[in-house]
């Protein structure tokens, strides 16, 4: 189960409201007690795919080192990744799925008509073959 | 000895500390070493094979190793190891990238490409991948179109609704003598196409609108703007910064050329450098003042430069910058450009949320095209006709005299003329013309405020006189 709080939320809806028709992408911040993972901020990462963004996200390994970094320093863990999926579901798609990693939860933001629609969130095996869908809560307002 | 830093998924494994000091002369040591201390770990990075996952990247210091020595690369004292996983999505079904090759052909093709570290065959894969709108098939889109289609890019969209006329080919060398009066899209296409058979070409006979930017942009990864008139610059510019687009800009003007990146990441777009469009008529388009042939070259390779190299996401772009460039004097200059945070396009709050009337909003609408004080080409040939006694201004330069001129004209350049107006009558019937109507517009504004009663702009200037009464009068 993971569990989002108001202020990491309104920071990752922003900025994939604001990063629409493209995908936006960032890191997770927070802690994990028995399972039960608590996101307390988020930090919004820039997209570095460099074809067209409407339908891919790429982060730098330099930028992920770099959250890696402020969560130190917060005394945080980052939890997991988010993404937007512009004008479709928040399921995990299959080049989500290849490009995964398990150490994270992976939040799925669908975002339409540049609007935050619905989210879910993933955890991903170990050989990139499947993903089971995790237990998200979220502010609603 | 090297620290290794534990990404805080990995400190369950490592009884929570966020790094690990290790022995060992290589990286692949100090890994080794840490898995002996932390066996836990060891299913995180490693497959069964031995190998590190394919999502686990190793850096040393600032750099991955797999750009140094690999497991091998040589450990000194102070260093620190990063593991970080690489990360990557979205909703497309696995990607057409990850499933384009090269051919033994393109491998032979690139092969200049492919032996440069920054470009190798991710690079090179990258660029086949890419898709380019690139709008206009003139004097920047000329070397654009062959240098791109040479580069390997996989996919342009070329946008223009012009056909070849003999004054553009002293600059627009995507063109030949033999293409006069052919479509620019049919002309450019097939030299573009000869140069390089893999690339795809989409072809859009049309003027860029607001009603079809957005449709025909869409499907491109970064626009490039080739294009020499104020209300499509601002199209595209806006066209891009809604739909998130890079726009790589380029301009010339006699001898002078520009270029940067507009829209991109979080730096500026035109409309932050330039909010308002000019008056019309004040700058001078290509037509009017002249352009040195050679100069679209430079500026356009700058342009596919800058593209190239962010497909390629190596090296600095002229994001935030404007390169400047005098021929006359080969001199580049740089201004430093910076979003404005009250754009009313790219802004933190945008006041242009879709596209607008471009024409009216760089005042071409008004006013009409036909001034309640003109008179066009025909129009004059009849008063010429019926012998009116009134007085035919030229106000061009005396060059453009000498090219061409309307039989019974006197010239004065637009520049002389205040301090020649005693040389003509206050009250004689005056028409003036230039060589599109524009600096004519300018010397009627002059002539009525210095008191001349009868005088009237001659619309669309000689270029008009050509087409529709004196075909034998050579357009330039």
């Amino acid at each position: 189960m993971i569990e989002i709080t108001n202020e990491a939320w309104q920071t990752m809806v922003e900025h994939a409201e604001a990063t629409y028709p493209n995908e936006c992408c960032g890191a997770m911040l927070g802690s994990a007690v028995d399972g039960k993972k608590s996101v307390t901020s988020a930090i919004k990462l820039r997209n570095a795919f460099s074809g067209s963004q409407d339908a891919r996200y790429e982060l730098k390994p330099e930028d992920l080192l770099e959250a890696d970094r402020a969560a130190r320093e917060q005394k945080l863990d980052v939890i997991g990744i988010f993404h937007s999926h512009p004008d479709c579901d928040a399921y995990f798609s299959e080049t989500d799925l290849k490009n995964s990693c398990p150490w994270y939860s992976f939040v799925v933001l669908s975002i339409k008509g540049g609007k935050f629609d619905h989210a879910n969130s993933f955890l991903p095996d170990w050989e990139q073959t499947k993903a089971d869908k995790e237990e998200l809560i979220w502010p609603k307002s | 000895m090297a620290k290794i830093l534990i990404p805080t998924a990995l400190r369950q494994f490592t009884e929570q500390t966020d790094s690990v000091e290790v022995n060992g002369s290589t990286v692949g040591d100090a890994l080794q070493s840490l898995t002996e201390k932390f066996p836990g770990i060891r299913k995180n990075l490693f497959n069964d094979q031995g190998k590190l996952r394919s999502f686990v990247n190793v850096y040393l210091n600032d750099e991955d190793i797999r750009y140094l020595d690999k497991d091998a690369t040589k450990l000194s004292g102070g260093d620190t190891i990063s593991i970080v996983p690489s990360i990557a999505g979205g909703s497309a079904p696995v990607s057409e990238a990850e499933e384009i090759t090269l051919s033994s052909e393109e491998l032979a093709r690139y092969d200049r490409h492919l032996i440069l570290p920054e470009v190798g065959m991710e690079g090179q894969l990258k660029l086949k991948a890419a898709r380019i709108a690139l709008v206009g098939a003139g004097g920047l889109g000329a070397p654009l179109g062959l240098y791109l289609a040479a580069a390997g890019i996989g996919q342009i969209g070329l946008i223009d609704f012009d056909t070849v006329d003999v004054s553009n080919l002293q600059r627009q060398i995507i063109h030949g003598t033999r293409d006069i009066g052919r479509k620019k899209l049919d002309s450019a296409a097939e030299k573009m196409q000869a140069i390089n058979p893999h690339l795809k070409i989409e072809k859009y006979d049309v003027a860029l609108t607001s009603e079809n930017a957005l449709d025909i942009l869409r499907d491109y990864d970064m626009v490039i703007d080739g294009t020499d008139n104020f209300p499509t610059r601002y199209l595209v510019n806006d066209a891009c910064v809604l739909l998130k687009k890079p726009n790589i800009y380029g301009s010339i003007f006699r001898f002078e050329g520009q270029a940067t990146v507009f829209a991109y990441e979080d730096g500026p777009c035109y409309r932050c450098l330039y909010p308002e469009p000019p008056p019309p008529g004040l700058v001078p388009s290509c037509a009017e003042g002249g352009v040195l042939g050679i100069l679209p070259g430079l500026i356009g390779i700058i342009q596919a430069t800058e593209a190239v190299k962010m497909i390629l996401g190596k090296g600095t772009t002229l994001k935030g910058r404007l390169l400047l460039y005098d021929a006359m004097n080969m001199r580049f200059r740089e201004l430093k450009l910076h979003r404005d945070p009250a754009c009313p396009v790219c802004g933190d709050h945008p006041t242009v949320t879709k596209l607008i009337d471009y024409q009216e909003f760089c005042g071409l609408r008004q006013p009409p095209p036909v001034p309640a004080d003109g008179i066009d080409a025909i129009g004059l040939k009849e008063k010429l006709d019926r012998g009116d006694d009134f007085v035919l201004l030229d106000v061009r330069e005396p060059y453009e005299y000498q090219i061409a001129r309307i039989p019974g004209s006197r010239l004065i350049p637009l520049g002389d003329l205040p301090k020649r107006l005693n040389e003509l009558n206050i009250n004689a019937d005056t028409v003036v013309h230039c060589k599109s109507g524009a600096r004519s517009q300018k010397a009627v504004d002059l002539l009525k405020q210095s008191g001349f009663r009868q005088v009237r702009n001659m619309t669309g200037g000689i270029l008009s006189w050509s087409d529709k009464v004196d075909p034998s009068v050579p357009k330039y």
